[in-house]
């Protein structure tokens, strides 16, 4: 099986090791990776200020990059909503970009429902997880148990979190736009977590703006992305 | 041009492109399993879970004894309309009506609803029967006929549609509000207790 | 009552709430979150994919043949003996109603809550015609005293304690210190019950019109709008145009769909089903019913071929619930009558869009409200629609506008991209709040992210992966 890697944006810079760690992954189950090098960003920080045509400019360019691909996949749930969302119409007189859009998935939802896996291996045992369901993997792409399955098929404990899906606050632009807004909501979900060892996310947007918040007041726990914990969880 | 005709130029021109839509046909109250206890037992179970209070009778003058007995302990009592009129409260009791206080210095109020429905747990209240001595006084004694329970509420409307008064009014309970840091209060504005008095389907009537 | 603030405020009166009113955070979260969990039950026993489906269908059906259904209402209406009058604007509304107190000599009025009623600014009109208001729905008659506006569509105190409540009736109805929640109850009962009794006009909103029976249903919990629909020998109902449904059968499905998602009740406690004033055979009632079918914008939304779908909001309240941005602040830092996902939707209709600004932007778009819409209108997809007519209108921040025009252009030049990327990552947030002005208020209450040493296009480039 063949997949092309769309590292995002955001992962590329900020969360490097996750995407790398995505690829080790995917190794690891057989899969032969390769990463376009002409890959960017999939223009949702456009899309959602309102600059359609830029948005159209970036997915335009993203559809080419990806257009000689297999399956894509992503360390990002928002990244594959956006495209799956919003590609079809942006690029309504591209023919191709609808089935490319469907060989598109965050990493979680290709493990489980592409290639069927749920259990990497014993490498989270005892560990206690809060998941954090970021809002474009859960109401976007319904990706809502298969994080969990592979967490749990590691051994890990996801603990029970009130506000486990509710927005963190990040929403890309709208972080730095509305700050003292969105750091409430990310104290929302700060002050209503369990004890964890770690929390973990699809999405490195997410965990950027927790763990940016929990540092800033000096709580929280150790924040991971979901490839890295899983990788982890493949264990040796 | 008046402001009727600006208005509905407006919406027409709004709508001059826009692609018609069906209408999607009526509502049928549809529910994920399906609702086979009788329209009474579901009328009883939504009421009651609202704080509303329900008796039932198979004998109109045991009813009317009930309540007669009910009100006996408050000062003042008034009677809608229809309550006073041949119904066997107003048949039982002529001194009752006699006595009839105006709702708005009433303790207890008692009233003849039109019919109740089943699927939201209300009764029907129609405005022949008097609207202040069904919303005035702190506690409402409401006869319903337990044939006249509607299962569904589009049934109740439907039925009054042919012949509707100036208002009808649907009370599911007591008055209540949770206006006052999110904790339950009853009795402001409308009564404060409300209770059903069923009178059975096949019952012995005067 | 007018809010003080505008949309405009948006950021400060919300930075404002959240660092100086803690409280009002805690009220509206619990007071939403148990809205918001009733209304998951009273969803999970009905089939309520089924209930939203036809509640679009339906309002689709209205709105597309408007022009119809407003004709067949008001012919009905008056039909059933009820003046019907159309407002073009708020002005137009308060004119109308100023007619009807000059010619009945109307001294007091009683209110029932009605939200469009505080968007037309009906009282401070009343005021100064020399009327005498009362708010009667217990949460509007809270705010009134204290001189708020409300802060949600449905539960317009919830930014308000228990204490707050406690300290307001001490004072101004001498109950005691530390009185329990009836004995307040109680008060507010006995002061407003002779403001029913006496009020010469009763004034309310319309939740919907049937225009096959010209009938006009409100749904409460109080009975304040039956007391106040009934008692006052005028009666005025001001009706946004869009609020009309077909049929009074269609009411049914309505009002128990509007109820469960509101407050998770199957129907609110009383539902006055109001055809037009009393006939011969009744005892009581209005002598004269006047309707106020009002536009104010409305249909200038039913022009956009995106935007009309806000048209078809019940005005339930549960996207208010549901957002984890109302939540931080409630209504009030919205600085307008409508609040939350909804207000942020029809704001630029019936405000303008520059004066809506930037409540289109105060949303992460997480998407949760879509997912309760009893009516399934697309909030997130409008938002974006809103912020697309705001870049084409010129409305968009310089900053933002420059910054991701260079963005984009970068993101199609991949060479160029990635060295950007490794300049960035040497120029922290710190530094870079001058040179990204546009990222600058992510330190203001976050610490600024750590980039990985090396990207991972870097990383791939030197075989390290």
């Amino acid at each position: 099986m063949k997949v092309s890697l769309f590292a995002t944006c955001l992962a590329n810079q900020f969360y490097a090791d996750a995407c790398a760690d995505t690829v080790r992954l995917l190794r690891h189950l057989g899969v032969e990776v390769d990463v376009p090098k002409a890959q960017t960003c999939c223009g949702q920080p456009a899309y959602n200020a309102g600059r359609r045509a830029e948005a159209c400019d970036m997915a335009r360019h993203t559809a080419t990059v990806f257009s000689n691909s297999g399956y894509i996949v992503l360390p990002s749930g928002s990244c594959v909503g956006m495209m799956r969302s919003h590609y079809p119409d942006l690029l309504s007189e591209d023919e191709t970009v609808p089935d490319l859009v469907e060989r598109t998935f965050e990493l979680s939802q290709f493990l489980v429902r592409v290639m069927g896996v749920t259990k990497l291996g014993k490498g989270l045992e005892g560990r206690q997880i809060a998941y954090h369901h970021s809002c474009h993997a859960l109401r976007e792409l319904g990706v809502r148990d298969e994080p969990l399955a592979l967490l749990r098929g590691c051994g890990a404990e996801v603990v029970p979190w009130e506000a486990d899906e509710e927005c963190c606050g990040f929403g890309g632009l709208f972080s730095a736009k509305l700050p003292e807004t969105s750091a409430a909501m990310a104290d929302r979900k700060l002050d209503t977590l369990p004890e964890v060892d770690v929390l973990t996310s699809t999405d490195g947007g997410c965990l950027m703006q927790m763990s940016g918040r929990a540092s800033r007041r000096s709580v929280g726990p150790p924040f991971k992305h979901l490839a890295s914990l899983l990788w982890e969880g493949v264990g040796t | 041009m008046s402001a009727r005709d600006r208005i509905l130029g407006r919406v027409r021109e709004a709508l001059a492109e826009r692609k018609q839509e069906a209408h999607p046909g009526p509502f049928g109250g549809w529910r994920s399993e399906g609702e086979d206890s009788p329209a009474v037992d579901r009328f009883i179970q939504l009421f009651e879970a609202a704080g509303g209070e329900v008796v039932r009778f198979d004998d109109d003058a045991v009813a009317a004894a009930w309540v007669i007995d009910f009100v006996s302990k408050y000062d003042a009592v008034s009677m809608g309309r229809l309550a006073r009129g041949p119904t066997a409260v107003g048949a039982e009791s002529p001194e009752l009506v006699l006595k009839s206080a105006d709702p708005a210095d009433s303790d207890v109020g008692i009233s003849l609803a039109y019919g109740a429905v089943a699927e939201t747990g209300s009764l029907i209240m129609t405005p022949q029967d008097g609207r202040r001595a069904q919303l005035l006084p702190p506690v409402h004694v409401v006869w319903v006929e337990e044939k006249m329970i509607f299962p569904m509420l589009y049934q109740a409307l439907s039925t009054l549609g042919k012949d509707l008064p100036s208002a009808v009014g649907l009370h599911s309970g007591p008055s209540k509000s949770a206006d006052i840091g999110q904790i339950l209060v009853k009795g402001v504005h409308g009564p404060g207790r409300l209770i059903a008095v069923l009178l059975a389907a096949k019952r012995n009537s005067t | 009552m007018s809010c003080g603030s505008t949309p405009g405020q948006y950021r400060n009166e919300a930075a404002r709430t959240i660092r100086e009113e803690p409280q009002v955070r805690d009220s509206v979260t619990k007071a939403t979150l148990t809205f918001d969990a009733h209304r998951v039950e009273a969803f999970a026993q009905i089939d309520s994919e089924r209930w939203r489906d036809w509640a679009r269908d339906v309002k689709t059906h209205l709105l597309t043949h408007l022009d119809t259904y407003l004709e067949e209402a008001e012919a009905q209406l008056i039909a059933n003996g009820a003046k019907v009058h159309w407002a073009e604007t708020a002005e137009d509304a308060l004119e109308i109603l100023a007619g009807i107190i000059r010619e009945h000599g109307i001294k007091s009025a009683v209110k029932a809550k009605s939200m469009l009623s505080e968007e037309l600014q009906v009282n401070p009109h009343l005021e100064k015609l020399g009327v005498d208001v009362r708010e009667t729905d217990l949460g509007e008659y809270i705010l009134q005293l204290l001189g708020e506006p409300p802060s949600h569509i449905v539960g317009p105190a919830i930014h308000k304690s228990l204490e707050d409540c406690r300290e307001l009736f001490h004072e101004r109805l001498g109950t005691p210190v530390n009185a329990e929640p009836d004995e307040l109850a109680a008060a507010a009962r006995e002061a407003l019950r002779k403001d029913f009794l006496a009020a010469d006009l009763g004034i309310s909103g319309g939740n919907f019109m049937a225009a096959d029976t010209g009938t006009i249903a409100l749904i409460e919990n109080e009975g304040n709008i039956r007391l106040s629909t009934s008692l006052p020998r005028v009666h005025v109902a001001f009706v946004g145009i869009e609020k009309l449904v077909p049929t009074l059968t269609d009411v049914a499905g309505f009002v128990q769909l509007t109820s469960r998602a509101a407050t998770g009740q199957p129907v609110g406690n009383y539902v006055s089903l109001i055809q037009g004033p009393k006939k011969a055979n009744e005892p009581d009632g209005p002598e004269e019913v006047h309707v106020v079918l009002v536009d104010n914008g409305r249909t200038k939304l039913l022009a956009d071929d995106e935007a009309w779908e806000a048209l078809r909001c019940v005005r339930c309240g549960a996207c208010l619930n549901i957002c984890p941005v109302y939540r931080q602040t409630g209504g009030h830092a919205y600085g307008w009558t409508y609040s939350g996902p909804i207000g942020a939707i029809i704001a630029p209709g019936i405000l303008g869009l520059e004066e809506s600004m930037p409540l289109p932007h105060a949303s992460s778009l997480c998407g949760a409200c879509a997912d309760v819409c009893p009516v399934r209108i697309p909030i997130p997809d409008l938002l974006v629609h809103w912020r697309e007519k705001a870049v084409t209108a010129g409305l968009a921040p310089k900053s933002e506008t420059l910054g991701l025009k260079a963005y984009s252009a970068l993101a199609q030049r991949p060479k160029l991209f990635n060295t950007a990327g490794a300049i960035m990552r040497r120029a922290p947030l710190e530094l870079g709040g001058r040179a990204l002005p546009i990222l600058s208020g992510w330190v203001l209450e976050r610490a600024a992210p750590e980039p990985s040493a090396k990207s991972f296009m870097q990383m791939w480039e030197e075989g390290i992966v």
